[in-house]
């Protein structure tokens, strides 16, 4: 089990204040989200797994490592904080090269390795200036390339995409699911929820400090059976297909596409929905082109569990 | 569930031992130091002291430049253990004002900065850090203290008409050790203070506090209380007493209390003790609290 992640009965009080409450996880290898509102104990969640801050109580190991042992956790680990700070005066390149320094790397390696992570954030050409004269974008760019440049095998995240462009955020998340799909542990924060659907293999959702679910964003719609789940089917016959939908009690929603080329189902019980829709399609009377579930994304699931002001429900 | 292919290889090269990461952190306080032109006047204003004690000895030692300059005594100053006193003494109040300037510089920019989550995301301690921005701190005032403190100790063996070195050598190492005890002293104290002052201003202020107000307060403990035990608040009284101690100078009459060097050493080991507490307590990773 030496290459996850695991959360025992983890918690976290900071004083009376709760950070995080009896999290138990076990997070594999690829892209794990981690999704919640302000304040939900994503970043005490990160700093517990970084051994930035010490557990009340449980235990954590990160990749067999525990997060105590510091100087150990950080050779294999990168991590790219929320804070939009930097030790003072430094220019791009030397923020890249002393952190390599402190990791313990040789002068010609970290070049070397200063080089090549600079490039693959697409910030060679600024690595001279003054990290004080960047973009917000840039220095979202300059943090993640830090965290990258010593080839560590888990790379932890806090909201790496806030205040990156539509080109930046697209390369960066290329960048991601590059370095989730060689097998790299990657563990992100993240509000942009569409994004969220794009890149995480898993996703973990926790408000109040509270871990509210964890698995695959179809995994996690699933289980929320009091949800009633959305189909989106597309057929010649919208308006009959509804009908006859609707004879079926657990149907509870329709809606017609605007394009009038499909419609929307929402039903309490989609085993048995799939099953009466394979007799439909089965007769003849409606020809179905595709059928496919319109909220089993992570912005309905976070409206399902979290809800819009961020409690539980 | 993706399928992952596994060839990401992480690093596996060689790692540099524990102590050169910290020159890195102490390379980052040099610049952070040094990149004020305050720091470089107060710099130059030290020096200028063992300038003009460098002039004195080698006027003590040549009377050809005395009969020069049309001096008629036939010694300008006595080079001993009272000189020697008398310059760790001078250096080590400047040494006291450059610390509050600097120390300030190396830990408030980082707090103020957020910089320590960054910092301390490497394989890196908080006593790392600590001690890496102590490294800059403490070279820094060395080079205003024994460094130059030993420079006139040792032109003096070397100008001096008779032999002079091996019969004071005493003074030598009581200089390098009464500088090395003050600078650490400052260096910790700075430090610790700058770590709970968010304004460099205010931490410049409260490192002078932390050294004359507790004087203060020792005064008025000994005229109410009329003991002695009031001066092991006097930080500069104390230093004194070890300094002329150490030196082998001869206790001044006009002083009519004293302290025994084992108080003295008891008092300065809390003080420390003290600081290392604070910056315990206040060197870490910013801990994101709920609301």
């Amino acid at each position: 089990m030496n290459d996850q992640i695991i959360f025992e009965d983890v918690s976290k009080f900071y004083g009376e204040v709760l950070g995080v409450n009896r999290i138990s996880l076990t997070i594999p290898p690829g892209i794990t989200t981690l999704v919640g509102p302000n304040g939900s104990g994503k970043t005490t969640l990160m700093n517990l797994m970084t051994g930035l801050v010490q557990p009340s109580s449980g235990r954590i190991s990160v990749v067999g490592l525990s997060p105590s042992n510091s100087p150990e956790l950080f050779r294999i680990l990168g991590y790219c904080t929320q804070f939009d700070s930097f030790p003072r005066g430094i220019t791009g390149w030397q923020f890249v090269f002393d952190s390599l320094m402190l990791q313990g790397m040789s002068e010609t390696e970290a070049v070397q390795l200063t080089i090549e992570s600079l490039e693959r954030v697409q910030l060679g050409d600024a690595a001279g200036r003054k990290i004080a004269g960047y973009s917000k974008g840039m220095r979202q760019k300059v943090r993640l390339a830090q965290a990258i440049a010593h080839h560590p095998r888990v790379l932890v995240l806090d909201e790496p995409l806030n205040g990156l462009d539509p080109m930046a955020r697209a390369e960066s998340i290329a960048l991601f699911q590059e370095l989730g799909r060689q097998g790299m542990h990657l563990l992100i924060s993240s509000h942009i929820l569409d994004e969220v659907d794009r890149i995480s293999d898993r996703v973990v959702l926790i408000t109040g400090g509270y871990l509210i679910a964890e698995g695959s964003i179809q995994q996690v719609r699933q289980e929320v059976r009091e949800k009633p789940m959305q189909v989106l089917i597309r057929c010649d016959r919208p308006a009959l297909l509804a009908s006859r939908m609707f004879a079926i009690n657990h149907c509870v929603e329709a809606r017609l596409h605007a394009d009038g080329r499909g419609v929307f189902l929402r039903t309490a019980d989609i085993d048995q929905f799939y099953s009466i829709l394979n007799g439909i399609a089965a007769e003849g009377l409606v020809k179905i082109e595709a059928v496919a579930p319109a909220d089993d994304d992570a912005s309905a699931i976070y409206q399902y569990l979290i809800g819009s002001d961020g409690s539980a429900l | 569930m993706s399928v992952y292919k596994h060839n990401y290889r992480a690093y596996a090269g060689k790692i540099t031992p524990a102590w050169t990461r910290v020159l890195v952190l102490a390379k980052y306080g040099f610049a952070e130091a040094w990149s004020s032109k305050i720091t470089v006047g107060l710099f130059t204003l030290c020096l200028l002291p063992p300038i003009v004690f460098l002039f004195g000895i080698y006027l003590a030692n040549n009377p050809l430049a005395r009969a020069l300059i049309g001096s008629r005594e036939s010694r300008v100053m006595v080079v001993d253990a009272r000189l020697f006193l008398v310059i760790l003494q001078i250096q080590s109040w400047f040494a006291l004002a450059l610390s509050s300037w600097i120390a300030p510089r190396l830990i408030t920019f980082d707090l103020a900065d957020n910089a320590l989550p960054i910092l301390l995301s490497h394989p890196i301690s908080r006593f790392g850090y600590v001690f890496g921005k102590s490294i800059a701190l403490f070279t820094s005032l060395s080079v205003v203290t024994w460094v130059p403190g030993l420079l006139l100790f040792t032109y003096q063996s070397y100008s001096s008409p008779i032999p002079w070195a091996a019969a004071n050598l005493h003074i030598a190492t009581g200089l390098l050790a009464g500088a090395v005890i003050w600078v650490a002293l400052l260096s910790i104290l700075g430090l610790a203070l700058s770590s709970w002052v968010k304004w460099r201003v205010v931490a410049t202020g409260a490192i002078f506090a932390a050294v004359f107000v507790p004087a203060g307060v020792g005064a008025i403990v000994t005229g109410v209380l009329r003991t002695k035990w009031g001066f092991l608040l006097n930080i500069p009284f104390m230093m004194s007493l070890l300094w002329r101690r150490l030196l082998g100078a001869p206790e001044s009459a006009t002083v009519r209390y004293s302290l025994p060097t084992g108080a003295i050493a008891v008092m300065l080991v809390l003080a420390c003790f003290i600081c290392a507490a604070m910056l315990n307590a206040r060197i870490r990773a910013r801990e994101v609290v709920r609301g």
